[in-house]
């Protein structure tokens, strides 16, 4: 947080590594994000670019007062998110197809084996759909909370609403996600669990 | 408690916020009740889908692409342009190059007659670099004509030429006999056409300006010959 800080000094006087070293820590944590949200490789890495975009022009509103720089660029990733899912919410139910074939075109990761690939394709494969079924209120909650592992404050930093509310649609949310889990099971199997035995 | 109840408590039950009384209530609830026992053991599977869900490795060039679309291209710095300034003198042509460089101009030191060690004012005119390249050129010039007459066939090829040059009529005038005609040649002696004499000619010792009158004029006319023909 404090190497944030310093981070963020230096790039408000304009050094330019500082900004590529402010990028290169939360690139990866912000690409997840619009990863869960939108459910695509392209569209993910394009909305990370324009929220990166979006947090450079305001990053002389940022206010230390106001939350840790983390929760700031969540928040600008999330309203970026509803926005760009309110734009291209027309386009979704017309290429429903495509959503069903999300990880189509992801990048393998270099240090698991072919099986671990597969198995790991499978269970992301399996909680996008799932999180695709929630609603968009409950989805960026259980996404901030056990995706993101953003704390309840912090959550409601993020979606600016009282704590109360972020804990009601966290469990109503993953309620919901249990039970669209549990008919997806029925029909194609269980997912297994990375921690289960 | 009831089943709405205990809906509402699974989260905290699963994260283990409850207080220890509110939660051996949930037990209790849990164990009696297949249906909310279902249902919290689907909630506790998805938080474990959660949790071990794999991240995503954004491109490797994702960060760079947002670097361009803000910052723009980067300005390379000092060390960054000389390291591109001298990034061909690490290339093998380069050294292919200056090789061939110090090689030419090693030759041109050499024509024209510096001596690097004994430099003068004087070494460094251009008028005197032509004079000398100009005399070591003739210089060269000159050896290399003089070692091409003095090899052995060169000599015997130009004195043959200077005996030919010096008997043409011999050549013309050489009996020319003709084969016989037809059948063998068993009972004639062979004759070979006469081959071009290569022997010089054989000296008079008791008259060797008649000699030399011969070889000049071979049949010299006679005075009344000279004067009937010019009366």
């Amino acid at each position: 947080m404090e190497q944030d800080q310093e981070l963020l000094d230096r790039c408000l006087a304009g050094e330019d590594s500082a900004w590529e070293a402010l990028l290169s820590a939360h690139t990866r944590r912000i690409y997840n994000l619009c990863y869960r949200f939108t459910g695509r490789v392209e569209e993910a890495e394009d909305v990370t670019q324009e929220v990166f975009i979006k947090v450079f022009q305001t990053l002389k509103s940022y206010d230390a007062a106001q939350g840790s720089f983390s929760t700031w660029l969540n928040r600008v990733a999330r309203n970026h998110l509803v926005d760009h899912y309110r734009r291209t919410r027309k386009d979704r139910v017309t290429s429903s197809l495509e959503d069903e074939l999300p990880a189509a075109e992801e990048r393998p990761s270099l240090h698991m084996g072919p099986t671990g690939q597969v198995e790991s394709r499978e269970r992301r494969e399996t909680l996008q759909l799932a999180l695709d079924r929630l609603s968009p209120d409950l989805r960026e909650a259980v996404i901030l909370r056990d995706l993101n592992d953003l704390d309840y404050e912090e959550i409601a930093l993020v979606l600016r609403v009282p704590q109360g509310t972020v804990k009601s649609r966290i469990n109503r949310g993953r309620l919901e996600l249990g039970r669209v889990l549990k008919r997806m099971e029925g029909v194609r199997g269980p997912a297994k669990a990375g921690n289960e035995p | 408690m009831t089943h709405l109840e205990l809906e509402n408590l699974a989260s905290d039950y699963l994260e283990g916020l409850l207080e220890p009384a509110l939660k051996r209530e949930v037990e209790a609830h849990l164990n009696a009740c297949t249906s909310c026992l279902e249902m919290v053991g689907d909630v506790r599977r998805a938080m474990q889908l959660c949790h071990s869900a794999p991240e995503l490795e954004p491109a490797p060039w994702l960060v760079s692409k947002i670097m361009r679309a803000t910052v723009g291209e980067r300005k390379p710095s000092l060390a960054d342009r000389l390291v591109a300034f001298f990034r061909p003198a690490f290339q093998p042509r380069f050294a292919y190059g200056v090789a061939m460089a110090v090689f030419s101009f090693s030759i041109i030191v050499n024509a024209a007659g510096i001596n690097l060690r004994h430099m003068t004012v004087e070494d460094l005119n251009p008028r005197t670099w032509f004079f000398r390249a100009n005399r070591a050129g003739h210089l060269f010039y000159a050896r290399a004509e003089k070692f091409y007459y003095d090899l052995r066939v060169v000599y015997e090829i130009e004195s043959r030429l200077r005996q030919l040059r010096s008997h043409p009529e011999e050549e013309q005038e050489a009996p020319k006999q003709e084969p016989p005609a037809g059948g063998s040649t068993n009972s004639a002696p062979l004759t070979l056409p006469a081959l071009a004499s290569n022997r010089a000619p054989v000296v008079d010792v008791a008259d060797p300006a008649a000699t030399l009158r011969n070889e000049i004029v071979p049949n010299p006319p006679t005075i009344e010959a000279v004067r009937s023909q010019n009366p």
